[in-house]
């Protein structure tokens, strides 16, 4: 048996087998392959692994179907309602978390105090009495400032008054013994510090010593 | 539109799935009924044994559900046979991964093929067969796909993801196997 040098012609076979071939192409084919020994085996191979290879098992078409949802039930699935939400959740959640750690960083922040009246109301001297000291207080500017800012605007604080007129009308003894006293405080900040209230008038630094 | 054998013309795959999207069942029963029988038959050639017909209800399952994605650039007995494939591969990678973990018994090979030689009636199809068993997977798939359901180079390719010329080579490396097992026989 000559081996086939036509190649083309071979490539065709299984075409030709499955009558896929257009009319002059299979009158070619065929008309070569009576000829071709090479080519007439081989179709004879083809032929028997295309009718007597395969042991497929019959497929129940209206079973298949009954599985195959209608059309109209497929559609909402493999759209985009289901991701919508999911991102419209992401970003509630996002922005919740952003709401909720944001106001819990202001709350927690500490004032700094950088009013200079209050630092002036520390170097103020000594009233000679608590009635006139408050008195003095909410009438005049702090002694050692200057300027149109030392003018006390607003009422103090009146814990903050009563705090500096105790100090002041302590002794050198009862003095002693609150320095002491403040010896033995944690000299650790505690997790969370206390709100510092505003010393916006003649109060003193005093209260966050407390 | 080609005529039916009943004589009125017959659908197009297009315009079917045109009418099953507008509703018509009967349209999804006449596509399956068409192409049902070469996807069972692609299974079977390609080494399947077991479940073939829940691996082509799957098929149908995918494909209607993905309907939207094709395009008509190939035809769609193509396009199912690569959602088959498609299934076919992962079906066999979690099998392998079962047999990882869970040993098979010695029982199991001799009831799979015995069952299957029972099948087989005459010694020309056991030869067949066995020729078969002599190619590498991807050439099987692609003498399959050649032979058996006539696609061109080109749908082949397309189904087993690769060129038009590798799957020309495979196909002459696996016809020249065949004929040299059958002929050493």
């Amino acid at each position: 048996m000559n081996r086939c040098s036509d190649s083309d012609i071979r490539e065709l076979l299984p075409d030709l087998l499955h009558g896929t071939l257009a009319a002059d192409a299979r009158g070619r084919v065929e008309a070569h392959v009576a000829t071709c020994g090479e080519c007439r085996e081989e179709l004879d191979v083809l032929r028997a692994i295309k009718t007597a290879a395969v042991f497929a098992p019959q497929i129940d078409v209206d079973r298949v179907v009954r599985q195959i949802p209608p059309y109209r039930t497929i559609v909402p699935v493999t759209e985009r309602p289901v991701r919508t939400r999911a991102v419209s959740w992401l970003v509630a959640a996002t922005m919740a978390i952003v709401v909720i750690g944001g106001g819990s960083l202001v709350l927690m922040r500490p004032k700094v105090v950088n009013d200079p009246r209050a630092v002036a109301s520390t170097e103020r001297p000594p009233a000679p009495n608590p009635a006139e000291s408050t008195a003095a207080s909410s009438r005049i500017p702090a002694a050692g400032a200057t300027g149109p800012t030392a003018v006390v605007s607003a009422p103090p604080h009146p814990r903050a008054l009563a705090l500096a007129a105790n100090v002041d009308d302590l002794s050198d003894g009862d003095l002693r013994q609150l320095m002491n006293d403040m010896n033995r405080f944690d000299a650790l900040p505690a997790s969370e510090p206390d709100p510092v209230i505003s010393v916006d008038s003649g109060t003193s630094l005093d209260q966050d010593l407390r | 539109m080609t005529p039916s054998p009943e004589g009125r013309p017959e659908e197009t795959d297009m315009e079917l799935i045109k009418q099953w999207k507008a509703g018509d069942s009967r349209a999804a029963t006449r596509l399956v009924g068409r192409h049902s029988e070469a996807l069972a038959r692609f299974a079977a050639s390609v080494g399947e044994r077991e479940g073939i017909e829940e691996l082509v209800q799957d098929t149908f399952v995918r494909a209607f559900a993905s309907l939207d994605s094709f395009r008509g650039s190939s035809t769609l007995r193509t396009w199912l046979f690569t959602i088959e494939r498609r299934l076919m591969l992962d079906r066999r990678r979690s099998e392998r991964r079962s047999r990882e973990t869970v040993p098979v018994e010695e029982s199991d090979h001799v009831s799979e093929y015995g069952a299957l030689d029972s099948l087989i009636a005459e010694e020309a199809q056991e030869r067949v067969r066995k020729s078969l068993d002599a190619l590498s997977p991807t050439q099987r798939e692609v003498f399959t796909l050649r032979v058996q359901q006539g696609l061109s180079y080109k749908e082949i390719a397309e189904v087993v993801g690769s060129t038009e010329g590798a799957a020309r080579v495979h196909y002459h490396n696996a016809i020249r196997t065949v004929k040299e097992f059958l002929r050493d026989e």
